[in-house]
C-alpha cells in the first residue's frame, strides 16, 4: 500500500459519521445511498461526499445497478493496516486482551441494564 | 436489500497480463489459491474447473465456468467439496489504470453464516494479499508460505469427500 493511499484510508476513517457510513454498508452489502440517507439528519449531498471520500480511499465499492448504485464495504485496505503492524505473536496478545475488554465490557452493560 | 454479495478491491502495481497469469495458469501451483492445482480442459464458459491439491490427491473446490474474458474478466461458479453448502459464484475483474491494476473479487450469492461464507469471505483477503506480492515481488508472503507448508504437512489429514476421485471433470457440478 503506497504511504498516499494509506493516509487516504486514515483520513477517510477520521469521522465518526464516515465510520457510521461503513458500519451500515457492512451490515448490509449492497444498500444504495438512499438507504444509508435514512440513518443521518442531514442532506444527501453532505452523505454524497462522505461516500466519495469513503470510495476515494477503497473502504467502499460502488456498483451501479438500473438507477440505484449498490454499496458494499471492501475489508481489504484495512486489512493492510493490519498486515503492516501486527505480527503472529502480537496478534495473540492483542486479541486475548480485546477479548477480555469485550467481554468484561459487556457483562457491565448487561448489569447497569438489569438495575434500570 | 442485503444480496448476499461481498465485493473485495486491491490496487496492484504490475501488469494486468501478469495478474491474469496468476489465476488462470495450469501449469504450475497457483499460490494466491492456497498454492491448489487448477484441473480443467480448457477454461471456457461451461467448462468444469477444479482446484486439487498438488499431489492431485485431494480437490478442494469444484466449479464450472460461467464468463471468460482474458484478460479482464472471469467468473465460476464454487463449492467446497468438504461442506454440504450450495455453490457461489466468484467473478475476477482486472481493471488497467495509470499506475497498474484494479482487482476487485465478488462474490455473489453466499449464503450467510454459512462454514463455506466465512472460509470465501477469510479467503479473499488472502488472495489479494498474496496475489499483490506475487506480482510485486516476485514472490508470496512469508505468512502464505507457512499456510502452503502447513498445508503439505496436513493434506493426509483431509476427509475422504475431498478425495480426487470423487471429482473427476467428467462429473458436472
Amino acid at each position: 500500500m503506497k504511504p498516499d493511499s494509506m493516509d487516504a484510508v486514515f483520513r477517510a476513517l477520521a469521522s465518526e459519521t464516515r465510520r457510521r457510513i461503513l458500519d451500515i454498508v457492512k451490515d448490509q452489502p449492497g444498500r444504495n445511498v438512499n438507504g444509508v440517507c435514512t440513518f443521518f439528519d442531514m442532506s444527501r449531498i453532505a452523505v454524497m461526499k462522505h461516500l466519495r471520500i469513503l470510495e476515494a480511499a477503497d473502504l467502499i465499492v460502488s456498483e451501479k445497478k438500473g438507477r440505484s448504485r449498490r454499496l458494499y464495504f471492501n475489508a481489504v485496505p484495512l486489512q493492510m493496516i493490519y498486515d503492516r503492524w501486527t505480527t503472529e505473536y502480537s496478534v495473540f496478545w492483542a486479541e486475548r486482551l480485546t477479548d477480555i475488554k469485550y467481554r468484561l465490557e459487556s457483562r457491565r452493560a448487561k448489569k447497569t441494564r438489569k438495575k434500570k | 436489500m442485503n444480496d448476499n454479495k461481498a465485493v473485495f478491491k486491491i490496487h496492484i502495481n504490475g501488469s494486468v497480463e501478469d495478474v491474469w497469469r496468476e489465476i488462470t495458469k495450469t501449469d504450475e501451483p497457483q499460490q494466491c489459491f492456497f498454492n491448489s492445482v487448477l484441473d480443467t480442459e480448457g477454461l471456457k464458459p461451461g467448462a468444469q474447473i477444479r482446484m486439487r491439491t498438488v499431489s492431485g490427491r485431494y480437490t478442494a473446490v469444484v466449479g464450472e465456468v460461467v464468463e471468460f474474458d482474458p484478460p479482464h474478466r472471469y467468473a465460476h461458479t464454487m463449492r467446497f467439496t468438504q461442506y454440504d453448502d450450495p455453490p457461489c459464484t466468484v467473478t475476477y475483474e482486472l481493471i488497467e489504470k495509470d499506475t497498474g491494476v484494479e482487482f476487485v473479487i465478488t462474490l455473489d450469492g453466499l449464503q450467510p453464516g454459512t462454514k463455506s461464507a466465512k472460509s470465501m469471505i477469510r479467503g479473499a483477503s488472502f488472495i489479494m494479499n498474496t496475489l499483490k506480492s506475487l506480482v510485486e515481488k516476485g514472490k508470496a508472503p512469508l505468512s502464505s508460505r507457512v499456510v502452503f507448508a502447513l498445508g503439505g504437512v496436513l493434506e493426509g489429514l483431509s476427509p475422504k469427500s475431498m478425495s480426487s476421485e470423487n471429482w473427476p471433470l467428467s462429473r458436472q457440478v
